[in-house]
């Protein structure tokens, strides 16, 4: 689905200086893979992944979708078609007064015909959980509410990536289920290709592979079991294992044994009473 | 010496088609020095909370005061108790616009009318306080700073004011989990230091249970739980979840394994407690 070779994303700052955003990132994410990317502040993330839909351009090095490089013009539409963004704020995402209208907008300036169109936006309401919703306007909905729009947004355009840059920062712990809860969803059973960006570690444990970026580089990349068992170099990176990995961490650095990589709550319950 | 709201009704546009009620008889004292943690599902009321706190809107019904001044009365008579309150919003670093960092922090005391003299020291005091090393960053651009920096530096403007109550709205939002550690332990140190009086506005579940000394959950405008954090998680797990709210990840954690047949009890809401109580019980466990 993507394919990232020796990417470098440069810019100047109002100083003359030039910013290193991205130092060489080399990335494969598979169709239907759930990708989390980690990493400080300042590492890369963001930037990174407004290369996934050519809302950015490589300085060095290509960005591939589905084989389409992102860097020749003439595959901007089929990209951008395929590869969808959700970002951090829900109110900065919704364009119509009213839901179904706000999830036609894609595919309607695609030129997709009716009654595909009505289709499309049902199925993709549906999938999210949102067909109540369809006539509503969209200012009376929650902020779990309204990211699962704009991820209905992106199905309704027959995406088939979804990049999400900490799409649950702003919300409240209801929110947060209801959005990782879509993703997940979508990913098990339509196989919709996941590129998740979050500070949140636990989040990060729905993925399939987990990448940590340190100042435009990778720093790890494997399965969750495998970044996460790194505590020392993650405390590096600014970052921390999730709670259950933490715990695990320091009972082990108190001299008690516990066998196998713990990452998950249910995981350290069975390490401890077996 | 307290914020007090007794029996606070708001309601947005009275007597349009658009009337929608935020607070319905809200009744609360923050005292000086309390560390209170104010959670909440998006809609409940909580902002609209905040303001009426600060001064910054007018309850429809209800009174508000702050060290024993009224806050419905003139604009000249509450601008003091104003100055007693500051508050960081959501996302403050949009807020920041002077051409250095040492002029942002400045702009609030000056406003106040404190001296050249008072306002450099406030300045150097709110740098310190926010871990703003003052000759690194003093005359640096706010633009050029790191999303971590600029928060902190928006929140330093408004200590800078010297509030005895610290109204804070999601300030760890989007922050890293460094970012986030180290931004609560300078909180934590102005809290002790100076008994500044903190009001934390958050959906993280974890800071709540780990900073707070006292939890307020609020929901369709009313106050449903005012305790320590220890008891409201300890006890309400399933209202709090009704509610769209959570435990933190360490009382989730416990409870796996509870079920698991870990005799984990139950007021342990902190990642440092379960830890704790995890090492005695296994070298316990370990003798027999």
């Amino acid at each position: 689905m993507l394919e990232v070779q020796g990417l470098k994303h440069y810019f100047t700052d109002e100083q003359g200086r030039t910013v290193k955003a991205l130092d060489g990132i080399d990335m494969h994410v598979d169709d239907g893979d759930y990708v989390a990317v980690i990493g400080e502040s300042g590492s890369g993330k963001s930037t990174l992944a407004r290369h996934f839909n050519a809302l950015l351009q490589p300085t060095e090095g290509r960005v591939l979708v589905d084989g389409m490089d992102t860097a020749a013009e003439e595959n901007l539409w089929a990209i951008r078609s395929r590869v969808g963004m959700v970002f951090q704020n829900p109110d900065n995402q919704i364009v119509a007064a009213i839901v179904e209208e706000d999830v036609a907008f894609g595919p309607e300036n695609l030129g997709v015909p009716q009654p595909e169109l009505g289709r499309r936006v049902r199925e993709a309401l549906a999938a999210v959980g949102m067909t109540a919703y369809a006539q509503q306007g969209p200012y009376l909905l929650s902020g779990g509410q309204k990211q699962r729009v704009a991820i209905a947004g992106i199905l309704a355009m027959a995406g088939r990536c979804i990049v999400l840059d900490e799409p649950t920062a702003m919300l409240d712990p209801r929110g947060r289920r209801e959005v990782l809860a879509t993703v997940k969803k979508l990913n098990e059973e339509q196989g919709i290709t996941i590129v998740y960006i979050t500070h949140d570690m636990s989040e990060a444990l729905a993925a399939k592979h987990v990448y940590a970026l340190e100042k435009g580089k990778v720093a790890l990349a494997g399965t969750p079991e495998e970044v996460f068992s790194e505590t020392d170099e993650l405390e590096r990176l600014g970052l921390e294992a999730p709670p259950a990995g933490r715990l695990a961490a320091k009972l082990r650095k108190a001299g008690i044994k516990i066998n196998g990589n713990i990452i998950r709550d249910e995981e350290l319950a069975e390490a401890l009473w077996p | 010496m307290a914020i007090t709201l007794e029996q606070i009704h708001y309601t947005y546009s009275p007597g349009t088609p658009f009337a929608r009620v935020a607070l319905q008889g809200v009744t609360l004292t923050i005292e000086k020095g309390d560390f209170v943690a104010l959670i909440g599902h998006t809609g409940s009321g909580k902002s609209t909370l905040i303001q009426q706190m600060g001064g910054l809107l007018q309850p429809s019904e209800g009174k508000a005061s702050v060290d024993g001044i009224d806050l419905s009365r003139k604009e000249k008579e509450i601008k003091a108790a104003r100055g007693k309150i500051g508050i960081v919003f959501q996302y403050p670093e949009h807020q920041l616009f002077a051409e250095t960092a040492y002029e942002d922090i400045a702009f609030g005391p000056r406003n106040l009318g404190r001296s050249p003299e008072e306002t450099d020291r406030a300045v150097r005091r709110a740098m310190a306080q926010v871990g703003l090393d003052f000759d690194t960053f003093a005359q640096r651009s706010p633009f050029r700073l790191s999303g971590g920096q600029m928060r902190r530096l928006a929140i330093a403007g408004v200590l800078a004011m010297e509030p005895a109550y610290l109204i804070l709205d999601e300030p760890s939002a989007g922050l890293d989990p460094r970012s986030r550690r180290l931004f609560f332990e300078q909180i934590v140190k102005s809290h002790k230091q100076q008994g500044m009086a903190i009001i934390l506005v958050t959906h993280n579940m974890d800071e709540a249970a780990r900073y707070a000394q006292r939890l307020l959950v609020i929901n369709e405008g009313k106050l449903l739980y005012d305790a320590p954090p220890r008891e409201i998680f300890a006890k309400y797990q399933k209202e709090l979840e009704e509610v769209g709210l959570a435990v933190p990840a360490a009382a989730r954690l416990a409870a796996v394994l509870r079920a698991r047949g870990v005799p984990v009890p139950a007021d342990i809401i902190t990642e440092a407690e379960l830890e704790k109580f995890l090492l005695t019980w296994v070298k316990k466990r370990g003798k027999k």
